[in-house]
């Protein structure tokens, strides 16, 4: 079990405002898109044969009392330990999510070495990065049309369809409902699934 | 005159110096906003995407210029034999906009990821070596590169990484000679590690055409490297000596520089067109 670390700006996030603007001219008619927020996840891997609970406590005066991981100026976070994440990672309400993660590596390494330089941290393996956008949509029968959207919105394929995630550099998963954590984990630490060229 | 649009898009900002480049090899080359009318495009005998942030990078490098109207323009025009050459952000709008290498039209084959290289991450500005493989390109934009010859030209970029997940689009690539730019060291041997190979790109690229050869995706910013007094005192091969000898002469100094090839490539391949058409 890893720990969790997501971050999000307080500020406007020209990013998500840019996403929700293109993806509003993207979708048919019909079909809506009220609001995007987008997070970074950080997983916090325990070593072979630790358990987060080793490190979480330095990792979470890390999260609360330094400027390490967020800028409170701009940005507001959520720290999830093992224990109190529960099994499942659930959507803000009305929300379902993309989460998108680099297809070839997703530790980032320099940011573990100045981590342990400044934070000395024994039993953490690994961080690794992802990055959720959270999308919320209504189609014309009043659901969230979550496939159609990211069939519009999700994996570029052309320049008419696909928008937060480029498939030739980033692998993605939905987030409809409680997605159980040990999926996420397995998704970013497993190699990215391979690429399927569209039809 | 060969008429050159050089796109205004917000957040690029290398338009100026990319004309003045164009300018210096005899085209007529004029900074087009990227809200103009449809008819305008047409006017135009080539088109270059600058250097740059379009729309600030948001969501990612290239992934909102890429749908705007005028680059479906200019893909329509690409498709006559219009030359494009995109230029580092260009490079990433002609990429994710899926004109590059476009084996199937319109899809998207390729990305631009950030650079990877061992303990080095981000943003990367520097001068780096290049070598002209042969292929289709090589006439639009390295006519007058001799053979085994190495240039030098800089680099600025965080998301330079040639990548495609579909092996099959990157041997064809490959067989094809669409990687018609590549990296390597001073001696013009494969680059093998950093610095020589900056961002770890497939197959070494430094720039990818299209299989007509008429869109050139191109990383590096051969505008910065146009006039001599552009090139680094420290570089160390035929184009460090001239710049060093170079020193307190002026005129010398705005002679042209390596980068320069690449628009004298293009312009001779514009004006040849150019006369062909008025003898027809």
């Amino acid at each position: 079990m890893s720990a969790i670390l997501l971050v999000r700006l307080k500020i406007t996030d020209l990013a998500a405002w840019t996403a929700l603007e293109t993806g509003r001219k993207l979708l048919d008619p019909g079909h809506a898109l009220t609001r995007i927020v987008r997070e970074q996840l950080l997983l916090f891997e325990p070593e072979t044969g630790q358990k987060a609970d080793s490190f979480e406590g330095v990792l979470g005066e890390a999260v609360r009392h330094s400027n390490f991981f967020v800028n409170p100026n701009k940005e507001t976070f959520r720290f999830l330990g093992a224990a109190e994440r529960g099994e499942t990672w659930s959507p803000p309400e009305g929300a379902w999510g993309i989460l998108s993660r680099a297809r070839d590596e997703t530790r980032d390494e320099s940011l573990l070495q100045s981590l342990r330089r400044e934070h000395p941290m024994p039993g953490l393996g690994a961080i690794r990065r992802a990055r959720v956008w959270w999308l919320w949509s209504k189609g014309p029968d009043g659901d969230a049309a979550a496939p159609y959207v990211t069939g519009v919105l999700g994996e570029l394929r052309d320049q008419k369809h696909g928008l937060l995630t480029n498939p030739h550099a980033e692998a993605s998963m939905i987030l409809a409902g409680a997605t159980p954590w040990s999926r996420v984990e397995r998704f970013l630490i497993d190699p990215a699934p391979a690429f399927r060229a569209a039809a | 005159m060969a008429r050159v649009a050089v796109v205004q898009i917000p957040g690029v900002n290398c338009e100026y110096e990319t004309t003045r480049a164009l300018e210096a090899v005899g085209l007529e080359a004029r900074i087009v906003r990227w809200n103009e009318p449809a008819s305008v495009w047409t006017e135009f005998d080539a088109y270059v995407l600058p250097g740059g942030f379009a729309f600030q990078d948001r969501i990612r490098a290239g992934a909102i210029a890429a749908k705007l109207p005028a680059v479906d323009r200019i893909a329509a025009e690409s498709e006559s034999g219009k030359p494009v050459l995109g230029i580092c952000n260009g490079a990433q709008v002609l990429v994710e906009a899926g004109l590059v290498p476009g084996f199937h039209r319109g899809r998207v084959e390729m990305a631009l990821a950030p650079n990877k290289a061992p303990r080095r991450a981000g943003y990367l500005c520097r001068w780096v070596w290049l070598r002209v493989s042969p292929g289709p390109g090589a006439s639009w934009y390295a006519a007058s590169i001799r053979p085994g010859e190495v240039i030098p030209m800089p680099i600025a970029h965080g998301e330079g990484r040639f990548l495609t997940a579909d092996p099959e689009v990157r041997d064809r690539i490959q067989k094809d000679g669409l990687a018609l730019f590549r990296y390597v060291a001073p001696s013009g041997r494969p680059p093998e590690h950093y610095p020589y190979d900056p961002n770890g790109a497939m197959l070494e690229a430094a720039g990818i055409t299209n299989q007509a050869g008429n869109v050139l995706a191109f990383m590096p910013h051969p505008e910065r490297a146009s006039w001599l007094r552009q090139v680094p005192l420290e570089l160390r091969n035929a184009w460090g000596e001239r710049r060093r000898a170079a020193v307190g002469r002026r005129h010398d100094l705005e002679g042209a520089g390596p980068g320069r090839i690449v628009f004298e490539s293009l312009a001779a391949r514009l004006l040849a067109r150019e006369a062909q058409g008025a003898r027809s």
